[in-house]
């Protein structure tokens, strides 16, 4: 055959794109819909719910209180279940949600078979790790307000009181309180979103999303036993899990922020690195 | 195997068609994938005239998959260029891509979704799709593939052929100038089979070309006008279906219950043939017609039905893929 010309239709100099919006709800209504990610969620109100119940167990018994000082605290302290909640979430289950999240959203769709039909709609690789970036942080905000609302609810509902007390004794209104569950919501959420940043980048590089959970679980239990380890203090900066303990600050009057936000700035650079890991990887990735 | 004309019919519109205005759909020169040891395509340079259908023929392995999938821009070539709709491929996917409705390597959707509920997503990232028009496009294309039935069922439960349908309907969304489809019939039964003709039928007389995968080489013959052969990688042959028709030799279909003798008697003449359970075929190169029953005739074979036919494409394939088939040369 002798080589003939490729026709230049003029429809083709140009560059039609869904509309962002509209590929963001298609992303949430599937992410919202998967029943992995409610059944997430079921477990997550389990905790604020199981703490609350374990608060008025604790009321009635009115023995002296050994335990975690976060435990200790809730007694008769309703908005501090929240922040309990939250705490006792994040080291373990939160991540482990996000991550899987993280794992379906990339590796899930390769293996699926679903990542090439989007690729090939086209919805262009950079906008296909915003789009997901944008579910995966929508599920984590869900999972955070889970617990932050739930919690409020059965802190309220098993003590009975809306007053809050602050670590440092002083008293705090009820708007104050909701204010410092806020803040500490938002934190959380920062927090989890680092994870899952780093996730998505892991969940970029295979088709396999067990391998994304488990590599993401591996490295923050080795970031705490690291975190835990007095001799390595020159590499605790790095680590994410570094501060996660610095939520019971928003609980002090007035609010100790420091640990906060140098914590917060460790999750904002994992968030860029693993985003930005992502969009390269994604930029060349086979499907 | 029968061999129908329309399609030949087909090809000479179309060649016309190409010498006024010569126009490609999609071009690959120089092709090659390598994945680590494995030469998974070499030195392919396939060229897809627009309007036509391609028959992209191989057997397991040769490359099919791996061809279709660096014309979508899903992966990158080792080596050569890929241009799609005049655009370079993986670059300029953003714009040839939503011209381009494909079905590679099986359908791949959502098993907690329902058909209609997967198709609604793929229609979501379709950039040509207005948001209005979604759910007009999602059941005109569900109708379309004879889904409209299950459209609520859960994908999970879908039957293979079902799958294989919703794949199709995903690619059938917007109106393309290409559509490529590797493998459409697997898993399909006779009744999916004729429809996927008629589909490809329709998409080709609406001026849509259309690239399509197979190793069942009747399927290729009956709804393709331009052929390209892939064995081991590498493009043994391709064109327009009649030129490679055209290029075989004419033969000789016998009908008889003596195939032995007729086996004999046809490789103590030195006379070429393929040899089948109650026939022989034989290629009319050193001899005529006439030769070959008078032949047969006098060596006591009782020829029961003698039919010339040109060189169907299942030769073509078998000589092209498997020289080592062919008997009596
Ligand atoms: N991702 C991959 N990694 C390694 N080898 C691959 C990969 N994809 C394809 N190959 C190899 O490349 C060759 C061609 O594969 P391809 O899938 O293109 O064949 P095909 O013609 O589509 O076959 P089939 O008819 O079975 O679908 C095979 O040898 C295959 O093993
Ligand atoms: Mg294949």
């Amino acid at each position: 055959m002798t080589t003939a010309s490729i026709a230049s239709p003029q429809l083709l100099e140009r560059t039609p794109r869904a509309p962002l919006g509209r590929l963001l709800g298609a992303e949430l209504r599937w992410v919202l819909r998967r029943p992995r990610t409610l059944a997430a969620f079921g477990v997550l109100a389990l905790v604020p719910l199981g703490l609350g119940l374990l608060m008025s167990m604790m009321d009635f018994g009115a023995a002296p209180l050994q335990g975690p000082p976060v435990l200790a605290s809730l007694l008769g302290n309703g908005m501090v279940l929240p922040l309990a909640a939250m705490g006792m979430a994040m080291p373990l289950l939160m991540p482990m949600i996000v991550s899987m999240t993280a794992a379906d959203a990339i590796a899930g769709e390769s293996s699926h078979g679903t990542l090439r039909g989007l690729l090939i709609a086209p919805i262009g690789r950079t906008r296909l790790v915003v789009v997901k970036a944008v579910g995966v942080a929508a599920v984590t905000a869900l999972a955070v307000a889970v617990l932050a609302l739930l919690g409020i609810t059965a802190g309220v509902a098993f003590t009975g009181t809306t007053e809050f007390t602050s670590l440092s004794g002083t008293s705090l209104t009820f708007m104050e309180g909701i204010g410092r569950v806020g803040v500490a919501a938002a934190w959380v959420w920062l927090q989890m979103f680092a994870v899952a940043a780093v996730a998505l980048a892991l969940s970029s590089l295979t088709d396999h999303p067990l391998v994304v959970l488990a590599v993401m679980m591996g490295t923050l239990i080795v970031f705490a036993v690291l975190g835990g380890i007095g001799d390595l203090s020159w590499l605790h900066p790095v680590l994410l899990t570094t501060g996660w303990m610095s939520v019971i600050d928003v609980i002090r009057d007035p609010m100790e922020s420091t640990a906060l936000v140098e914590s917060s700035v460790r999750a904002l650079c994992y968030i860029v690195i693993g985003l930005s890991a992502t969009i390269a990887r994604m930029a060349t990735k086979d499907s | 195997m029968s061999l129908s004309t329309e399609p030949l019919a087909a090809t000479g519109a179309v060649g016309a068609a190409q010498q006024a205005a010569p126009a490609l759909a999609a071009r690959t020169s120089g092709l090659r994938k390598v994945y680590g040891h494995t030469v998974a395509v070499d030195c392919v340079d396939l060229e897809v005239p627009q309007g036509a259908v391609l028959g992209l023929l191989g057997p397991n392995g040769s490359g099919k998959t791996t061809t279709i999938r660096m014309l979508l821009g899903l992966t990158r070539p080792s080596a050569g260029s890929v241009e799609l709709l005049g655009v370079p491929m993986p670059d300029g996917a953003d714009r040839a891509l939503p011209h381009v409705g494909a079905l590679v390597e099986g359908p791949g959707f959502h098993p907690f979704l329902s058909g209609r509920e997967n198709l609604r997503r793929c229609a979501a990232a379709e950039p040509l799709l207005p948001t209005e028009g979604i759910s007009r496009a999602v059941d005109e294309a569900l109708e379309r593939v004879g889904l409209g039935h299950a459209a609520t069922r859960k994908y999970r439960g879908y039957s293979l052929g079902m799958k294989q349908r919703l794949g199709l309907a995903a690619a059938l969304l917007v109106p393309r100038r290409l559509v490529v489809l590797d493998e459409p019939t697997n898993g399909l039964d006779p009744a999916g089979t004729r429809e996927i003709r008629a589909v490809m039928a329709e998409l080709h007389g609406s001026g849509t070309t259309v690239v399509v995968s197979s190793h069942l080489l009747s399927e290729v013959e009956a709804t393709c006008t331009h052929v390209a052969v892939l064995h081991q990688g590498t493009a043994v042959a391709q064109g327009s279906l009649a030129e490679l028709l055209d290029a075989g030799t004419p033969t000789l279909t016998v009908s008889t219950e003596d195939v032995q003798i007729a086996v004999d008697t046809l490789r103590d003449n030195r006379i070429p043939f393929w040899s089948d359970v109650d026939s022989v075929r034989v290629e009319l190169v050193t001899a005529t017609p006439q030769q070959v029953i008078e032949k047969l005739v006098l060596a006591g074979v009782g020829v029961r039905e003698a039919r010339r036919e040109r060189t169907g494409l299942e030769e073509l394939f078998a000589r092209l893929t498997e020289s080592d088939v062919r008997e009596g040369s």
